[in-house]
C-alpha cells in the first residue's frame, strides 16, 4: 500500500496534465466543495456538470472557481439525467484534448487515491476502458442486490458479463471517447457503455476501488419514507 | 389446436413488436419501466391470439355483448396507435431538449478567467 502511495505520488506528477475529471452533479451542494478539493490537491483538470441542481451546487462550484485555474463549470438549464450530464461533460474534457478522462461521482463515494488505479492502464496503453468496480460485499443490501440486478440486465441487453456496469468512476482514452455514441439519458448510460466497449472492439480493464459509504451517501436510500419515495418515482417513471 | 388467421397476426405483430421494444431498449430510447411495460403489453397480445377463449371468458364475466367487439377492437387498435404516436414525438423532443440544453451548457462553459 505504502509502494502503491508513492508511486501514486510520482505518477500524478507527471501525468497530472493528461487527465481530466468529470464530474456530475445533481442537488451535491453538501459534498462537492469537498470532493472538489480532494481532486485540486492532486493538480487534476476538473470539470464539473451541474445537471440543472435545484440547490446551491452551481453557486458553491462557482465559487470555488476563483480559487482555481484547473476548475471548470458547465451547466445544465434543466435536469437531463446523468447520461446527458457524462455525455457533455466528456465532450467538455475533450476538448482539453487529455489522454485520460476519468468520470467521477460527486458525492464523495470514491476515494480520490483510486484516480492512479483506473488511469494507469490507459497512461500505460494497456486499455481503453477502466471500469472501477465496488466491493459489493461491503454495500448496504438494497444496493449490493440492485447491482447485481443491473449487471444481469447489462448482461441480457449487452451480451457482456462485467463486474459492476453501474459504476460511476471510470477511465477512458481519447479514442474511447470519441467512439462511444450514448444514447441513454439516464443511469442507463452506464450499461450502455459497456455496450459500446464490445461494439467497438475497445479493450476494458475492471479494477477494484474503494467505496466510502458516509451517513449521506446512505441517507440517500434507507428508511419507509425514502423508500416510499423511490417506489413512487419508479411508478412516475413508467408512465414517463 | 387449429389457428385462425388473425390468431397468426396477432402472434406476429406481438413479436415482432417485442423484438423492436427490445431493440429500443438496448439502444438507449427506452427506460427500464417502460420495458417492462410494453413486454407486458405486448406479451398479453401474444396470449390472447394463442388462446382467443380467454376473452370470451372476459367478457361473459363483465358482460359485454359480441355486438361491440368489433368497435372496441377498432376503437383500441386506434388508441394504441395514437399512444404510440405521441409517445415517439414526446421521445423526440426530449432528444431534442438534451440536444440545446448540452449545448448551451456548453457553450456558457466557465472557468476561472470568466470570473470577475
Amino acid at each position: 500500500m505504502r509502494i502503491d502511495s508513492q508511486k501514486s505520488k510520482i505518477f500524478f506528477k507527471k501525468h497530472s496534465n493528461d487527465i481530466v475529471m468529470v464530474l456530475p452533479a445533481y442537488n451535491e451542494s453538501k459534498t462537492i466543495e469537498k470532493v472538489i478539493e480532494k481532486l485540486l490537491v492532486l493538480d487534476l483538470q476538473v470539470i464539473v456538470v451541474d445537471d440543472g441542481s435545484t440547490d446551491d451546487t452551481y453557486k458553491i462550484v462557482k465559487k470555488l472557481l476563483k480559487q482555481s485555474e484547473q476548475l471548470s463549470l458547465y451547466r445544465h438549464l434543466f435536469n437531463r439525467g446523468v447520461g446527458a450530464t457524462l455525455k457533455t461533460g466528456i465532450e467538455a474534457a475533450l476538448r482539453k484534448n487529455p489522454k485520460v478522462i476519468v468520470t467521477f461521482d460527486a458525492d464523495g463515494q470514491h476515494h480520490s487515491k483510486d484516480i492512479y488505479f483506473v488511469s494507469r492502464p490507459i497512461i500505460e496503453g494497456q486499455a481503453d476502458i477502466v471500469i472501477g468496480i465496488r466491493d459489493f460485499n461491503v454495500m448496504p443490501f438494497r444496493k449490493s442486490f440492485g447491482n447485481r440486478i443491473m449487471n444481469i440486465i447489462t448482461l441480457i441487453f449487452y451480451g457482456h458479463l462485467v463486474k459492476d456496469s453501474q459504476s460511476g468512476f471510470r477511465a477512458f482514452n481519447r479514442k474511447a471517447a470519441l467512439l462511444m455514441e450514448l444514447h441513454s439519458t439516464g443511469y442507463g448510460v452506464c450499461s450502455e457503455m459497456v455496450g459500446e466497449v464490445f461494439k467497438h472492439d475497445l479493450i476494458l480493464t475492471e479494477v477494484p476501488i474503494t467505496t466510502i459509504y458516509s451517513d449521506y451517501s446512505l441517507s440517500k436510500g434507507t428508511g419507509t419514507k425514502v423508500g416510499f419515495k423511490i417506489l413512487a418515482k419508479l411508478i412516475r417513471d413508467v408512465f414517463k | 389446436m387449429m389457428l385462425h388467421l388473425y390468431q397468426y397476426l396477432g402472434i406476429l405483430l406481438g413479436v415482432m413488436a417485442l423484438i423492436f421494444t427490445l431493440i429500443r431498449f438496448r439502444n438507449g430510447k427506452l427506460s427500464l419501466g417502460m420495458l417492462g411495460l410494453w413486454i407486458g403489453v405486448w406479451l398479453i397480445v401474444i396470449l390472447i391470439s394463442i388462446f382467443p377463449d380467454v376473452t370470451s371468458t372476459l367478457a361473459i364475466i363483465i358482460g359485454i355483448g359480441r355486438g361491440l367487439d368489433v368497435i372496441l377492437i377498432i376503437g383500441l387498435i386506434g388508441c394504441y396507435y395514437l399512444i404510440f404516436r405521441i409517445y415517439n414525438m414526446i421521445e423526440n423532443i426530449e432528444e431534442e431538449i438534451n440536444l440545446l440544453v448540452r449545448q448551451i451548457a456548453l457553450e456558457k462553459g466557465l472557468s476561472s478567467e470568466d470570473q470577475d
